[in-house]
This record gives C-alpha cells, sequence and structure tokens, in this order.
C-alpha cells in the first residue's frame, strides 16, 4: 500500500467482532477493543459488532442499548470458515472502514481465547506495522482436526494460486485501507452478490492482486459455537466457494508459476498430545460404499482409469487413495464443477465417500507417527497436487463435451 | 336398355360430381389449415429449440440427471421437447381442419378431440415433469444414503423414483378422467406398498446409524465421558 494513503487514512483501527447472537459479543467485543489498545497504544480501536438486522456495522457501547454485555451482534460464526457472500460481514466491515478512514481493519472471531496468546498482534501488526495489505490467519490446531483444509483447500489454493498459505479460510482477516478500497469498488458486489464477501472470495482477490499479503499464527484455534457439521455438508458449504473462485480467476491462476512461500509471522506448528479419534475403518467402509452405489454419478467426472484405480484402492486391504489420486479426483470434480457436468451440490456431496476414503489412509498414518509425521505428510499432499497441475490447466482449457 | 343404363351412369356420376363440388370448399379449406398448422408448427418448433438453447436446458437437465449424458444419434431433450411442440400444434391443426366439414360424424369427432386436446397436453407435461422429477430425487436420495452410510441406499433411491413416478402418473391420469375410482384405489395400494418398504429399509439399513446418533447424544447412565474426542467433535474446516 502506498504510504501516503496509510498516512490519509487518520481514523481509527477498525475491529468486526463476529460471532453467534448468543456468545455475549458486545461484552467481548470491548475486551477485544482494550486487548487492541493496550497492544497498539496511542491509537485509536473501534470494536464493532454486527447490527440486529445483519447489516452494518454497531460500536459495541451502542450495541443492546449502550449496556456491553448485551447479546445482540453478528449471525456467523467465522471460526466455521467457509462463509457465504450475503452472511459475511465483510462487505459492512469495509463500507464503515472506508467511513471512518480506518488505518487498519480486521475481521476478528468473538469465541473466547488462550490467555496468554498475543493472537490480535499478530494478526494486526503486518498491517499496522510492517506495511502489508492482506493479513491471513493460521491456527494450532492437531493435525486430525481441519482435514478438509489438510486434503482441499490448502493444496489446491497453493497449486492454483502459486502461494503456500496454510488456512486460507480461516475466517479472520485483517486488511489495509488501500485494499479495502478496492474490494469495496470491485464489481462482484452486483455481478456476484451470492459468492461476494466469502472467505475465499476475499483471500482469491488477495491472491491474485498486487497487494502485499502474509500469514500469521494466531495461537489455538477458538472453538466455533456450533456443533460440528456432516462432512458432506462442510464440503458443500466451503468447496463450492473455493471452486467458485477457481472458476473467476482461471484465467489468472492457469499463468501462476510455482507455489511460492508467503511472509509468515509467529510461531506455527500443530498441537501436542492425542487429538480427535478418526474410525479410519468407518471411512473406509464409506468409500466403498460409495464405489458400489455412486459409480453412474463418478462416471459423469471421473476418467475410467481414475474409476479403476478408486475401484482398486476400495478393494485394497487396507482401504485408502494415495494422494497422487486424491489429486487427480479433486482436480475432477473442480472441472466438473466448473462445466456444470453435475448440478453443484449433488457433485460436491458425491464426493463425500471419496474424501472420507482419503481421510481413512490419513487417520491411519496419523495413528502411526502422530503428530511428528504430520508436518512431512503435508508436504506429499502438496507435491502430488503439484504434479496434477498441467492435469487441471488441461482439462480446464477444453470443458466443451465434457467426456472423461 | 343401353340408354337407360347410359342415364343411370350419367346420373350417377353427376350425383358424385355434385357430392365433391360440394365437398371440395370445405377440402381446399382443410387443406389450408392443414398448411397453415404445418408452417405453424415449424415456427413454433423453431422458437422453442432457440428458446431451450437460450436456456441451456440440455445441460441443465443433464447436470440435474433427468437427462443421461449426450451420444452419437440420439436426440437432446430440446430436441424433443421442440418436436413435441411442433406435434401438437400439427395435430391441433389438423383437427381444426376436420371441424370443417359439416358432416355430424367428423365435426363431432374433431370438436370433442379439440375439447380433450387440453387435458391430454396437461397430463403429458405433468408425467413428463414427473419422470424428470423422480430422476432428481432418486439421484438425491442416493447420494444422501450413500453419504449416511446406509447399505440399501440403491434401493430407497430407487423406491424414491417410483414414488414421484406413481404421483405423477396418477395426476396425469386423473386429469384425463381415466379410471378415476381404480387409479386411486391402485394408487393407494401401491403408494402405501412402496413407503411400508422404504420404512423398513431405512429402518433396518440405518439402524446402526440411529445406535451411533443414540450413543453420542443420551450416554449410558455412570459412563465416564471418552477419554479422547471421537469424529463428532471434529471440525472438518
Amino acid at each position: 500500500m502506498p504510504d501516503a494513503d496509510r498516512q490519509t487514512a487518520g481514523g481509527p483501527i477498525l475491529l468486526a467482532v463476529v460471532g453467534s447472537a448468543s456468545a455475549g459479543l458486545a461484552a467481548r467485543a470491548a475486551e477485544v477493543e482494550a486487548l487492541a489498545r493496550a497492544r497498539f497504544p496511542g491509537r485509536e480501536v473501534v470494536a464493532c459488532v454486527t447490527g440486529d438486522a445483519g447489516t452494518g456495522l454497531v460500536p459495541h457501547g451502542e450495541a443492546g442499548g449502550g449496556a456491553p454485555g448485551t447479546d445482540r451482534g453478528g449471525r456467523v460464526d467465522t471460526v466455521a470458515g467457509g462463509i457465504p457472500g450475503p452472511a459475511s460481514p465483510l462487505g459492512a466491515l469495509l463500507r464503515e472502514a472506508d467511513r471512518r478512514a480506518a488505518p487498519a481493519l480486521a475481521l476478528v472471531a468473538g469465541q473466547p481465547r488462550e490467555d496468554g496468546i498475543d493472537w490480535l498482534g499478530a494478526l494486526l501488526a503486518p498491517i499496522v506495522e510492517e506495511r502489508f495489505d492482506f493479513v491471513c490467519p493460521a491456527y494450532r490446531r492437531h493435525p486430525a482436526e481441519g482435514a478438509l483444509t489438510t486434503a482441499i483447500v490448502h493444496p489446491l489454493m497453493r497449486m492454483a494460486f502459486g502461494r503456500d498459505l496454510r488456512q486460507p479460510l480461516g475466517g479472520e482477516a485483517a486488511l489495509s485501507p488501500a485494499f479495502a478500497r478496492r474490494l469495496l469498488a470491485d464489481p462482484d458486489w452486483r455481478r456476484d452478490p451470492v459468492h461476494a464477501g466469502s472467505d475465499a472470495w476475499l483471500v482469491a482477490k488477495a491472491l491474485t492482486g498486487e497487494e502485499r499479503l502474509c500469514q500469521a499464527w494466531l495461537g489455538p484455534r477458538p472453538r466455533a459455537t456450533a456443533d460440528p457439521e456432516e462432512p458432506s455438508e462442510t464440503l458443500v458449504r466451503a468447496l463450492g466457494l473455493v471452486f467458485r473462485e477457481l472458476e473467476r480467476h482461471a484465467p489468472r491462476w492457469q499463468r501462476a508459476g510455482p507455489p511460492r512461500p508467503v511472509p509468515t509471522f509467529g510461531d506455527g506448528g500443530f498441537l501436542p498430545g492425542d487429538g480427535p479419534r478418526l474410525p479410519a475403518e468407518r471411512y473406509a467402509r464409506a468409500l466403498q460404499l460409495g464405489q458400489r452405489e455412486l459409480g453412474e454419478v463418478w462416471g459423469l467426472v471421473l476418467s475410467p482409469s481414475t474409476r479403476l484405480a478408486i475401484a482398486r484402492a476400495a478393494a485394497a486391504d487396507p482401504v485408502a487413495l494415495d494422494d497422487p489420486l486424491w489429486a487427480r479426483i479433486v482436480c475432477d470434480f473442480a472441472v466438473a464443477h466448473m462445466a456444470r457436468v453435475v448440478e453443484p451440490g449433488q457433485l460436491l456431496r458425491s464426493l463425500t465417500p471419496l474424501y472420507l476414503g482419503w481421510l481413512a489412509g490419513f487417520a491411519r498414518e496419523l495413528d502411526r507417527s502422530g503428530v511428528a509425521g504430520a508436518e512431512a505428510r503435508i508436504g506429499a499432499i502438496c507435491a502430488a497436487y503439484d504434479g496434477e497441475r498441467h492435469h487441471l490447466v488441461a482439462r480446464w482449457r477444453w470443458p466443451d463435451g465434457f467426456t472423461p | 336398355m343401353w340408354d337407360e343404363t347410359g342415364r343411370i351412369f350419367i346420373a350417377a356420376f353427376r350425383r358424385t360430381e355434385e357430392a365433391i363440388a360440394g365437398l371440395l370448399p370445405g377440402l381446399l379449406a382443410m387443406l389450408a389449415i392443414v398448411l397453415a398448422a404445418v408452417l405453424l408448427a415449424i415456427l413454433v418448433r423453431r422458437i422453442v429449440r432457440r428458446a431451450c438453447e437460450r436456456l441451456e436446458l440440455d445441460r441443465r437437465l443433464r447436470a440435474w440427471g433427468v437427462a443421461p449424458p449426450p451420444a452419437e444419434g440420439r436426440a437432446g431433450p430440446s430436441h424433443l421437447v421442440a418436436r413435441f411442440a411442433g406435434w401438437t400444434v400439427l395435430a391441433i391443426g389438423f383437427l381444426a381442419g376436420l371441424s370443417v366439414f359439416e358432416t355430424s360424424t367428423s365435426s363431432g369427432v374433431s370438436a370433442r378431440l379439440l375439447a380433450y386436446a387440453p387435458h391430454a397436453l396437461i397430463g403429458t407435461v405433468l408425467l413428463a415433469a414427473g419422470a424428470g422429477l423422480s430422476r432428481v430425487v432418486e439421484r438425491s436420495v442416493l447420494i444422501g444414503a450413500v453419504n449416511m452410510g446406509l447399505q440399501s441406499a440403491r434401493l430407497l433411491g430407487l423406491g424414491a423414483r417410483w414414488l414421484v413416478l406413481i404421483v405423477a402418473t396418477a395426476m396425469a391420469l386423473e386429469h384425463l378422467g381415466l379410471g378415476s375410482t381404480t387409479m386411486t384405489v391402485a394408487f393407494g395400494i401401491l403408494f402405501g406398498g412402496i413407503v411400508l418398504t422404504l420404512a423398513l429399509a431405512v429402518g433396518l439399513g440405518a439402524k446402526d446409524a440411529v445406535a451411533r446418533s443414540l450413543e453420542r447424544h443420551l450416554p449410558p447412565a455412570g459412563e465416564p465421558p471418552p477419554a479422547r474426542p471421537d469424529e463428532h467433535d471434529v471440525h472438518h474446516l
């Protein structure tokens, strides 16, 4: 961002604290505001929550009749990730930041955090002190958590856009005013209101623009308020957004070079100890069932050789999809989503048994090698996706007469 | 005798001539109507074809699983719809042409057929829509059942498809006014039978899933919580 822009942005640092309506959001916003004032002394800070109508931001002191602690606020849970455009508070945050001439703005989850970690400083300092334009958060989690990010979102976006963001759909974000203005003027708000403002949309704009981006490790991920979803629902919600951004930026990512590292702040890595127990056997049975019953749908998406490889993997002992096969499957589903070969909801739901089949092998490896081997495993998945780049580009360019 | 025969022959010939002369204007009028109907059918067919292409009907129906993938020698859905629209216009034009004749039989038949045409058309549309919807429902139920881990997923999908088909057929037949009482009874028996079959299939196929769900939400009394969180506590994103 040009220095002149930051100097003219003389307003307060603007924070949108987002969470479910019943989570004492106004009180949480007051805490976050105090935290930011302590971390950036001498700077004005305003923490807002989403208004009752779900549109526009209200300073936390004005929420619930001016009494902090009143439950009144946002309607979405950014921690869940994969936030669709209409539900996202990003548009309201951008407008408010523009109105207040904020020198930095951030979307922050309203859930409580672990004490003793400067997560807000880690998120905002690259904008305020290091002159970055976009900060993507990353969280310390057990490798068994966020398997969809490990299996698809991270390696696919890394391979396509050529930048290595570990958790692209983290939900939170920090932006510079110049980037905010560019986003606010983007025609997608009018042309594609269903997707504009989603977290995948925001990250894709940062990855394909000229802005300086970085990622910051913010410590352990705050727990989402809502119960975890079924894998098929998460696939439809999050992967639909990611595939849509691949379609939007196809001319750009097809020319992207090999993946480059992104400037990273904070201490990363996985949480030690026992994570959630993933039932590898049940996941393996899900793949076998899908292989038996969903051949008709998969036949519209995958090539015969890929289907044969899946059949072999489902019949093997132990059942598992290897990384190159998995990467090819995901690339083929992305092309089918773009070519509208199968209705998008049905397409993404039909990916579930394949995802669980991959997860079966991943779970077994985690049990065997523990947290220590997880980093190497992620490197192998990324390498497998990189190997499928030519396949993806070739199939994407000739989608007419989609016959796998 | 030869004179008499000649006279009768000429009289018969004249009567035929007069009859033809009487029919000729009607025939010409019918030909004109049929010709107009042919032209209108060609026009309607082209308009419908173009509208279907503009709406990407083929792609949408294939995406939803209503139509099979394209294959050589197989007409696409938009082609069939356009052909159906053209033939419908032609049939109505032919019936309108028949009604030109003032004979009681032809005008009566054509009038009854013309009055019946809207019912037949709506019945056909109901049946076609039901057939299409049944395929969408079948695929959605199949995928959903597989994701729930139900072993009888294909049976469920097939059952759901036949349910929709039977409802659509019953509605179409009722609209056509064919065997209304018999159809209602047959529909009730068939529908009830399929619902019972599906309920048994879900009950038997999903008992493990139900048991797991109950264990998760209603753990046995006195049992300590699990030391490690399980799959139900995992956020996939």
